[in-house]
């Protein structure tokens, strides 16, 4: 049931219009500088003028001449040469990128889905009588409060191969390229699942009892209670976890630069973190911009797809 | 009709209410519980390894042997932290980090909630995509927005405030209150509030006092979560400030210098940066469980 | 009664003398015989000696000279009592008191470093006065105009005195550009080897050596290829009576994107770059042919490097891939390896009975060349039996810039000469937090220098005897050595020297071969000079290894 009514405006502007101030520049901003390259020359004129002290009189050097102090004006210049579809080609074409979005999609796949999957299995767990399971469920929680970018170093000691917790299992989880992913796999893992379990916990929690009920005269199986009442009845839930991890996923930073910086070789390099390294390392605004814009047209590409898919259960 | 049926469940909206699904075995049971106590265990390990890597000597960080047990493995310390605790830097961080994330909740609540309200109960010409489009802004990644917000607050002059850090950290976090508790807005029953209506109240009162208490709960679980994504915000933060910008994020990075990481005071900065969030979740925490009643029955 | 009197008398006295107390410990004490003591806080234990002289003309006592500025530093941030920015912290109090101004440092974590100077200088923001940055940020820096020449104010007579003379040629070259001065006078770095003496020179290793190889085990090894021989014979003991498990012949820092690069060029210098006595197309170059900017990193010496590299990384822990410097040093400071070549921190490092089992047993080295190099100009592979010696400056060097945005330049020269006057450098040599490493000639022990050895081993630090001197030696021979390996600093340097980390990084972990992985190096560095305006590039190139042209 939807209302109608001029005051519904009042509520939604607000935020609505927040969002277009602040990320109205920037998106115009990437938008422009995508289809440019920037060249920024900083000119800066310095006089000699005299010093003057707290009163105004010029102040001497010990010896009496008057001392001088430099006076700077600057004027920075950017230069924007329009480039047309250049940045773009060339991320089509930039083997970087190729790994960097192999790297990415393996990423988001394996993470997300085991995320995912975990949090629901804890959620079905923790819904069940156990011993302290306010204190276990306290615990279980408190990964997200953890910097990932703390978090990134921390696991660096825990998948110390000369040693460590876990040097005897002889994986080399940082120095081989396909481990090294796995460790960031496993670090993101150990940060979000969390945060899938609490949001899924509540929806599991506030599936009614009696549907329940009437399900278990029909059949003994718990599974199929599962499959047919409840997971159904928690859709719209698991609809929204999955498309916010599948966002942040798609941005995978923090981890990435402080536990294996994107390597060994390029092995880690999330597209995000090239993406910074162009425009933030190397200054190459127009390329970096035109990275991010494509990442953004397959997100939102494959996030819209996917909500409308479900629209009619979502609503 | 508000009849007391209607209200119960969400009121009393299930804490600890357990639904065994399917038969009940004793053996079962047991195992299920073993299974939740072992992979909690497994995921507090990691932070158990920073409690244990911030107890030690720094020689001794790759060279305790086995589970890095204090006194059985090694002989604790509690330098590390008496050298923390006593860095004005430190303290600093940890202040500006909570003004920053407290007022960029508070700020992001505020206008997040109407909308996410309105989006639940008014008609748009297309709610989902309006949806949509808020949740599009968690996806453009950092380095696009970085530049031009820089841009922007140096012709402003705001380059090293809190403000601005406080304006940039509540942008981002906004779409999580719009998407998560819009969902809870529609799973609360409208007839409450159309009896609110029809008894003379305005929207605006029918919201404030009639579904927003109710929702309370779940907007509590969210501030704590958009907290957290405040609180460990570390890009804007290292490239937007100057001085007296400096979050805890920054001062953990900071535990990396010219002779590479120093993890003993990594693990002791990261586990103190993890009190103030944690403490607001253990006061929440009455509210997280029972509260997020998402999309489980409509009406 | 008379108690509380008492008690509010000396309230009184104490209000009343409270400041002239403080008065009488400030940081700066002028003599009358016209010395100068400047004491840092006490947590920091400094008390060093100048003179009025030393400290220019505009200082002197009740001389305010910057009296009312504020000026702000950016430096990475190892915190108020770590490397680099410790020092900033050391004299900021001193600094405050004999100019009247006030100071703010900003820190930013090492690997923000760069990312910050440039948002700030590229935008025309102009926050800081003074900049800590590492010699490798030149080629922008100069590119952009971002900083300020030093050598009008150094000569002056009005600020702290301090003189580029007293740094090696090949230091003094990174701290300017085109024979103006830059940089003021701050860290030095350079890789030196590091080997386990006591091992190297035990009696039965060696004859066991000797038995093996059948020459005499060096100690040090002489060229690079002795360096291998020993490390493979050392590794998969156990030479380490700490721990049951074997131990490596050498131990590297290859984590990409943060050291791995730099073990890479330091080693294959010897490799790849021609000696001789002038620089011309085919002789002193290592990064791209001077003439048409093409790169020589997959030139046949350079790949035979990366192959050697490969070899003596299979005679050190498989681990080593991802590690950083700190995990390699503790590593080699727990006398689990027998060698190690990298930057002065370990030397100091090596004194501290916390960190170290490896005090009184450190050897260092300036590192051996290769016997064997790539010949340029016959376009052939040499041996010989001699090779020449190459040095390295190898490293951040970081040390204080005055950006040309900022609105205080002068106040800001006066801070970083300040720490740069030679009482203040002996001194930071001598702590070893600092991270500070010796490169100056009063640093060096007599008669090369002017250092005693009491300086150090009377220091905090309590240096072993035999430890500095070897170590002192191997850094005055590194950096005199008849061959340099020229430092990259052009514009762009970011990025050249990432494509190269990355596929080194992939080469030592196995996904290419070193021949693909140089080769791509090659491809991916044509494409960014092309970006970048192959002629700016040249120029600029150019004027960064001193060439006068064919």
């Amino acid at each position: 049931m939807r209302w109608t009514g001029r005051i519904r405006l009042l509520f939604l502007t607000p935020a609505v219009a927040w969002v277009l101030a602040f990320t109205i520049f920037p998106t115009l901003y990437t938008v422009y500088a995508a289809f440019h390259t920037v060249k920024t020359e900083t000119v800066t004129t310095r006089a000699e003028v005299p010093r003057l002290d707290a009163s105004g009189k010029p102040m001497l050097k010990p010896d009496g001449t008057p001392r001088t102090k430099t006076e700077v004006t600057r004027a920075t210049v950017n230069t924007w040469d329009f480039v047309g579809l250049g940045n773009f080609g060339r991320v089509f074409t930039d083997p970087q990128v190729r790994e960097a979005a192999r790297v990415t999609a393996i990423f988001v796949v394996v993470s997300v889905s085991v995320e995912m999957g975990l949090g629901l299995l804890l959620a079905f767990l923790f819904n069940r009588s156990i011993p302290g399971r306010g204190v276990l469920r306290t615990i279980m929680i408190l990964p997200i409060f953890a910097t990932p970018v703390a978090a990134g170093y921390l696991f660096f000691t825990i998948f110390y191969e000369a040693g460590g917790p876990l040097g005897w299992t002889g994986i080399p989880w940082l120095s081989n390229p396909g481990w090294a992913l796995v460790s960031i796999m496993i670090v993101d893992i150990w940060q979000w699942t969390p945060f899938c379990f609490l949001v899924l916990l509540a929806g599991l929690q506030g599936v009614p009892d009696d549907l329940i009920e009437a399900a278990r005269l029909e059949t003994k199986s718990s599974l199929r209670i599962w499959t047919g009442v409840v997971l159904p009845l928690m859709t719209p839930v698991i609809v929204i976890v999955l498309l916010l991890r599948l966002a942040e996923a798609m941005k995978v930073f923090d981890v990435v630069a402080s536990l294996t910086v994107g390597g060994p070789g390029n092995a880690t390099q999330s597209v995000s973190y090239l993406a910074f390294r162009t425009g933030l390392r190397f200054f190459d605004v127009g390329y970096a911009s035109a990275l991010a814009l494509t990442l953004l047209a397959v997100v939102m590409a494959i996030v819209t797809l996917f909500f409308k898919r479900v629209r009619n259960v979502y609503a | 009709m508000s009849t007391p049926e209607v209200t119960a469940p969400v009121h009393e909206a299930p804490v600890d209410r357990v639904k065994p699904l399917g038969r009940r075995s004793g053996m079962a049971d047991s195992l299920w519980s073993l299974v939740a106590i072992a992979v909690t265990i497994l995921f507090f390990f990691p932070l158990y390894w920073a409690i244990s890597t911030a107890l030690r000597n720094p020689a001794d960080t790759f060279t305790v042997a086995g589970l890095g047990i204090p006194w059985l493995d090694f002989e604790p310390t509690l330098n590390n932290f008496v050298v923390e605790l006593s860095t004005p830097e430190g303290w600093r961080a940890m202040q500006t980090s909570l003004i920053v994330s407290l007022s960029a909740v508070a700020l992001a609540l505020a206008l997040g909630l109407p909308a996410a309200y309105a989006l639940a109960r008014f008609r748009f010409w297309s709610n989902s995509d309006i949806t949509i489009w808020f949740l599009s802004q968690r996806v453009l990644p950092p380095v696009a927005t970085l530049l031009p917000f820089y841009i922007v607050f140096r012709s402003l002059d705001m380059l090293d405030s809190k403000t601005a850090l406080i304006l940039c950290n509540a942008t981002f976090i906004l779409p999580f209150v719009v998407v998560i508790l819009r969902q809870t807005f529609l799973d609360l029953p409208v007839e409450l509030e159309e009896a609110a209506l029809v008894d003379g109240a305005s929207h605006w009162g029918a919201f404030l006092r009639v579904a927003l208490p109710l929702a309370a709960p779940a907007v509590a679980a969210t501030a704590m979560i958009i907290f957290a994504f405040a609180w460990n915000e570390f890009l804007f933060s290292s490239s937007l400030g100057i001085t007296e910008t400096k979050m805890m994020p920054a001062h953990m990075a900071g535990a990396v210098d010219t002779r590479g990481v120093q993890f003993w005071f990594m693990a002791t900065r990261a586990l103190i940066a993890m009190i103030p969030p944690v403490l607001l979740a253990l006061f929440a925490q009455r509210y997280i469980v029972r509260g997020l009643t998402l999309g489980a029955v409509k009406g | 009664m008379a108690i509380s009197r008492a008690l509010l008398l000396s309230t009184v006295l104490v209000v009343l003398g409270g400041p002239a107390v403080a008065q009488n410990t400030p940081h700066v004490t002028w003599h009358d015989d016209g010395t100068v003591t400047l004491k840092s806080d006490p947590e920091y234990g400094m008390e060093i000696k100048t003179t009025k002289e030393e400290l220019g003309s505009l200082f002197g006592p009740g001389q305010k000279p910057f009296e009312g500025e504020t000026v702000t530093i950016l430096s990475l941030d190892s915190g108020p009592k770590g490397g680099i920015s410790g020092p900033v912290y050391m004299f900021r109090p001193i600094w405050e008191e004999l100019t009247g101004a006030k100071l703010n440092i900003a820190l930013t974590p090492i690997s923000e470093l760069y990312t910050k100077t440039f948002l700030d200088l590229r935008n025309g923001t102009g926050e800081y006065d003074a900049i800590i940055v590492g010699a490798f940020f030149y080629g922008d820096l100069i590119a952009g105009k971002y900083i300020l020449p030093v050598d009008d104010w150094k000569k002056s007579g009005e600020y702290p005195k301090w003189d580029y003379d007293v740094m090696p040629p090949a230091l003094r070259a990174i701290y300017t550009w085109d024979n103006v001065g830059y940089g003021v006078l701050s860290d030095a770095d350079g890789q030196i080897l590091y080997y386990r003496r006591d091992l190297l020179t035990d009696p039965t290793h060696q004859a066991a050596f000797k038995t093996e190889y059948g020459y005499d085990m060096p100690a040090p090894p002489k060229t690079l290829q002795q360096l291998r021989d020993i490390a493979k014979y050392f590794n998969g003991k156990n030479f380490d009576s700490n721990d049951p498990e074997p131990d490596s012949g050498a131990v590297l820092h290859l984590k990409v994107r943060e050291q791995g690069l730099y073990h890479f060029t330091t080693l294959a210098t010897s490799f790849a770059m021609t000696p001789g006595d002038k620089l011309d197309r085919t002789h002193n170059v290592y990064w791209f042919d001077p003439v048409d900017m093409k790169p020589l990193i997959n030139s046949p010496g350079h790949v035979k490097a990366l192959e050697f590299l490969k070899e003596l990384a299979a005679y050190g822990p498989p681990a080593q891939v991802s590690w950083s410097l700190g995990e390699a040093w503790d590593f080699f400071l727990r006398g689990k390896a027998v060698f190690n070549f990298s930057y002065g921190d370990v030397g100091a490092l090596a004194q501290d009975l916390e960190r170290s089992k490896i005090r009184g047993k450190l050897g260092s080295a300036a590192l051996p060349a290769s016997d064997t190099y790539w010949d340029m100009e016959q376009k052939t592979f040499v041996t010989v039996k001699e090779p020449r010696q190459v040095g390295n400056v190898t490293g951040g060097s970081w040390h204080g810039v005055v950006s040309s945005l900022g609105q205080h330049p002068e106040a800001a020269y006066s801070l970083l000469s300040l720490m740069a006057i030679k009482p203040s450098q002996k001194f930071l040599a001598t702590i070893g937090w600092d991270g500070v490493d010796p490169g100056y000639s009063y640093q060096w022990l007599e008669p090369t220098g002017e250092a005693k050895l009491a300086d150090y081993t009377e220091s905090a630090l309590k240096w072993d005897a035999q430890d500095v001197k070897e170590y002192l030696d191997a850094y005055h021979s590194n950096y005199n050595a008849p061959t340099m390996l020229p430092y990259m600093r052009i514009t762009g340097t970011q990025e050249y020297y990432d494509a190269l980390d990355s596929n080194l990084s992939a080469a030592m972990s196995g996904s290419k071969t070193p021949q693909q992985a140089l080769d791509d190096t090659a491809a991916a560095w044509e494409q960014i000079t092309d970006r970048l305006g192959r002629d700016q590039q040249l120029k600029n190139y150019q004027a960064a290894i001193g060439w006068k042209g064919e």
